[in-house]
């Protein structure tokens, strides 16, 4: 049988290359392989990992893949995973950006563009609401995030302070 | 658009070093989903892009495979630095914030079953959420002039919020006529 680590690698890299529309939309992929098919983590601490990314800073799919690449084979094996995620879709960016950057001028790509960015806008709110819909939000939840909302859009304070507020709010146990 | 060449032409006095400390920026303060903060210091601090710039940058980025924002620094840096860009702004996006963040992320799964945590986890994903939906309506606002780009955000957000369909359904369905209204009424000066 394979080594574990090689499985979870390779299977990070093919995610990579064929998660078109980001990495969410993979995750329940991600969750069968590594939980359900191959029980090398706990769902508990699949959805702990998701959480704890979530609400650390950084680069948060690629420290998702990172931590059940530790939990299979330590740091090494988090930082291969790590290179998996991000390595095969960022060769394949840079050389499709290359090839798209040379016609951005023409009208049929300027069509393009403006076709497409009300699909990202709508990925972009969807991904927003199902963050707000996650977990067993209650009541408060929903009006930080509706609070949240109306600060982002009216006023230019650092979100930074609106993360910290979530966070003593829930700290508190009033959400 | 008929700006489109000069407004696009790479501002190359943006140094690697730059795009570096920028993607670092935006990788550490990244609570909660990058597209807030790569919004945030790309178009408001550094105005390295504008806001239709900006979304028809990460719309690229979306479509392709792989993390978006780390595609979308990638591609950045690619559009102001070439190859050596896109190197810079992917390490300043990657090397540190993975090691801070793998530590961190690290110690606290370590207590991910006390309550306190939870509660705070609870409280950061509301107020992220927030975050990301004020970024995407303000993402919205380079398009407010065009009804047909307000109702294709609003039907691929039902679709891919509401009614949870796969993403791919969704492109198949709405891009095709998203692309044909997008080609009938020309922006006004967007």
């Amino acid at each position: 049988m394979t080594h574990p680590a090689a499985v979870l690698v390779a299977h990070l890299a093919l995610l990579s290359l064929i998660s078109f529309g980001g990495m969410p939309g993979v995750l329940p992929d991600l969750h069968d392989f590594v939980v359900t098919s191959h029980g090398w983590i706990s769902n508990q601490d699949f959805a702990n990992s998701f959480a704890v990314v979530q609400a650390i800073p950084g680069p948060n799919m690629i420290l998702l893949t990172s931590f059940i690449g530790w939990k299979v084979g330590g740091v090494p094996i988090a930082m291969a995973a790590a290179l998996a995620t991000f390595g095969p879709s960022c060769t394949l960016a840079f050389a499709v950006f290359r090839w798209w950057d040379r016609f951005r001028d023409r009208a049929w790509q300027q069509r393009l563009r403006r076709g497409l960015a009300p699909m990202t806008v709508g990925l972009v709110l969807a991904g927003g609401y199902a963050m707000a819909r996650s977990g067993d939000v209650g009541p408060a939840g929903v009006a930080v995030t509706i609070a949240a909302i109306g600060i982002v859009l009216g006023t230019r304070l650092n979100p930074l302070w609106l993360i910290a507020a979530g966070g003593a709010l829930g700290a508190s146990g009033l959400l | 658009m008929a700006l489109t060449a000069e407004e696009e032409n790479p501002a190359a006095e943006i140094a690697l070093a730059a795009l570096f400390v920028g993607f670092l920026k935006i990788s550490m303060c990244a609570f909660g989903g990058p597209v807030v903060w790569a919004r945030r210091f790309i178009v408001e601090r550094y105005r390295w892009l504008d806001d239709r710039e900006f979304v028809e940058m990460l719309s690229f980025c979306q479509f392709l495979p792989g993390p978006n924002i780390v595609s979308l620094a990638v591609c950045i840096g690619a559009k102001f630095r070439g190859g050596a860009g896109a190197l810079a702004a992917l390490a300043g996006f990657i090397v540190m914030p993975w090691s801070v963040g793998f530590a961190a992320g690290a110690l606290l799964l370590s207590y991910a079953d006390a309550g306190v945590l939870q509660g705070v986890l609870r409280g950061i994903a509301a107020a992220a959420a927030g975050l990301i939906i004020g970024t995407g309506l303000k993402l919205l606002l380079p398009q407010r002039r065009r009804p047909a780009s307000l109702l294709f955000a609003a039907l691929a957000f039902a679709g891919l919020g509401l009614a949870k369909l796969p993403l791919l359904a969704v492109v198949i369905v709405l891009l095709p006529l998203s692309i044909a209204a997008a080609g009938r009424n020309a922006p006004a000066a967007a």
